[in-house]
């Protein structure tokens, strides 16, 4: 008996037992539907992180006190910050060609009050062009300028949220309000910026970074932004950066960050995530897989009687074998179809909340996977029917 | 003139030492092309096994068994299964149709295992079911005829791949007598047509319609003779 029969053979057997064979691709169509729905979800979400890096600013080099490692091998620094407001400074008198902007920043946690409120906010400490070169403006009121910086004014201005959370109705332009007990005098109101990575960014405080220095008292910044001329000159920029750093720091004193090396450390292990729920749904596939042999199993007894006439009317072992082998195949392989149609629309539907994406290798491998499961879960009962006695099994009742 | 069947000294032995049961005890016999023979027998006989080694469905313990003059008891499981496609029709007392499978697919089947293509197969099985007269059942389901009806299907499945000998195994045993009676008459209609039908029962009056009745006991034949 050719290929083609043995199909149609099993197509037909299929058809005929049509609720037992809908049970039996149950388990496959659940397992694929996981596995498609629960990488999408994980491809989602690595677009949504990309997302918001994009957001940031691809033209963005960061320096951080200590040897910080991203990816898997990562910890927390393990030297004290020896990056200081001098070695700031020497940083953007030798800036050279391909940096724009040197920006320390000092960054801590203060209570912010106002008349009796109080709330727990970021305080941010930048130069007066962060505004300008990160594109944000005031809603009400102004931002620092230089002068104010240079003349280390008390004059803050405050995101949305905290604004809203101190102020109620109030206005808070012109008014003042306590960082860690001194007064500083709200000179503007930071437009929207919503959330970065689940963090509320309009919940802060930036004012000139020589007045957080003053109430700090802080001789080290907590980081530097840089930002390049462009993405292409990034490389040479970096260059530069380590030159100027390593005249009086050694290579454990600091890391400098790009934007890309950040988004791939985020990426890889975010992939390790989604490899790992697929892992999960790859069980529930195993479990599918013993779900077919039993109901195969059932059905060899159950047709017992079926194999014994075929076996009399000239069906070689071989034949039975390859009937039961094609069945199990072709009903995991059509509900892996069904899974990955099932997890597509489930990822569709999810698509309103996270840009969920089904990859082609998420597909492949819920067809790959399905059908190896049939082929080895099929094996041990086909086996069975192909080694049954002809009048043993026409006996049977 | 060659014998269709040539049994020599067939013996067949279940089991071993205390379990042992002697089925067939060094049987002979020989039936020719165009006969009707009737094996009869009480329960355990030995009948049955008879049938299934002379039907390939089973090998002997000992003895050499000729079909059509091929030595055929020391064949393989794959050769045995081509002589039962090819050469051996059989009707069971439960008909063993193919359940929810139409009346057509149902007769085809032996011709699936002997590379006969779809086409050729349908013309073949139709042909068939005329013959035993169900040529407005085509397409119905075994649940859907009566018993009569499901042993005629079984007949044309037997009979669709022209083979040399037809075994049936208490063929009426699940029929009412007027039912048994149109497959006896069937029986005896193939047998003038020229073909060579075994049957085992244990009516009589079923016996009777053969043309040769062979009695068998404790794995031996104890009487064999023509009816006239």
């Amino acid at each position: 008996m050719d290929i083609l029969e043995t199909i149609k053979l099993a197509l037909e057997a299929i058809k005929i037992n049509k609720l037992r064979s809908i049970l039996t691709a149950l388990g496959i169509i659940i397992g694929v539907a996981s596995i498609v729905l629960l990488i999408s979800i994980g491809t989602g979400l690595s677009n949504y992180v990309s997302g918001e890096f994009a957001k940031l600013g691809a033209n963005s080099i960061f320096v951080l006190p200590g040897r910080v490692q991203v990816g898997p091998q990562g910890g927390p620094p393990r030297s004290i910050n020896k990056i200081t407001f001098d070695i700031a400074e020497r940083l953007d008198r030798e800036k050279g060609p391909y940096i724009t902007e040197i920006s320390p920043l000092i960054q801590l946690s203060v209570t912010a009050g106002y008349k009796g409120q109080s709330k727990v906010t970021t305080l941010a400490g930048t130069k007066s062009t962060y505004f300008a070169s990160s594109g944000i403006m005031a809603a009400e009121g102004r931002v620092y300028s230089d002068r104010d910086d240079t003349a280390s004014r008390k004059v803050v201005v405050i995101g949305k949220t905290l604004a809203a959370d101190l102020f109620k109705n109030d206005t808070p332009v012109g008014k003042t309000i306590l960082l860690s007990k001194k007064p500083f005098s709200v000179i503007g109101v930071l437009a929207p910026q919503g959330n970065a990575g689940g963090v509320d960014i309009d919940n802060q405080v930036l004012m000139p970074l020589s007045t957080a220095r003053k109430l700090t008292g802080a001789n080290q910044v907590n980081s530097i932004l840089v930002r390049t001329v462009s993405t292409k000159e990034m490389a040479l920029a970096k260059a530069q950066v380590e030159k100027v750093l390593k005249r009086t720091l050694t290579e454990d004193d600091f890391t400098i960050l790009t934007q890309e090396q950040l988004l791939s450390s985020i990426l890889s292990i975010l992939s390790v995530l989604t490899m790992a729920l697929g892992g999960i749904a790859a069980i529930s596939l195993v479990v599918g897989g013993v779900g077919i042999s039993n109901i195969m199993l059932v059905s060899v007894t159950e047709r017992t009687r079926e194999i014994g006439l075929r076996k009399a009317v000239g069906a070689r072992p071989r034949d039975i074998l390859g009937q039961f082998l094609v069945e199990a195949v072709i009903l995991s392989v059509f509900g892996g179809v069904i899974g990955i149609t099932i997890g597509f629309l489930g990822s569709l539907a999810l698509s309103n909340f996270l840009k969920t994406a089904v990859p082609l290798w998420a597909v492949l491998l819920g067809i790959g996977f399905s059908s190896t499961v049939g082929i080895i879960f099929g094996v041990a009962p086909a086996i069975r029917a192909s080694r049954l006695e002809p009048i043993v099994a026409l006996k049977h009742e | 003139m060659k014998a269709l069947i040539d049994a020599q000294n067939i013996s067949k032995i279940y089991g071993e030492d205390s379990n042992r049961t002697v089925a067939l005890d060094g049987l002979n016999l020989r039936i020719n092309k165009g006969e009707f023979v009737a094996i009869i027998g009480p329960s355990g006989s030995g009948k049955s096994t008879l049938m299934h080694i002379l039907g390939c469905l089973d090998r002997p313990t000992s003895g050499k068994y000729f079909l059509e003059g091929k030595l055929v008891s020391n064949l393989g499981e794959n050769e045995l299964a081509r002589i039962r496609n090819e050469q051996i029709g059989f009707v069971f007392q439960a008909f063993n149709l193919l359940p929810r499978t139409k009346s057509i697919k149902n007769v085809e089947l032996p011709l699936i295992y002997s590379k006969v293509k779809q086409g050729e197969r349908e013309t073949r099985a139709r042909l068939m079911l005329e013959a035993v007269g169900l040529s407005d059942k085509l397409n119905s389901l075994p649940s859907q005829l009566s018993g009569g009806q499901m042993q005629r299907v079984a007949i044309a499945r037997a009979l669709v791949n022209k083979p040399l000998v037809i075994f049936a195994d208490e063929p009426t045993g699940n029929l009412d007598s007027k039912a048994s009676q149109e497959i006896i008459e069937i029986f005896k209609k193939l047998n003038r047509e020229g073909r060579t039908i075994v049957m085992i029962t244990h009516e009589k009056e079923v016996a009777g319609k053969a043309k040769r009745i062979i009695a068998i006991r404790d794995g031996k034949i104890v009487s064999d003779r023509r009816v006239k």
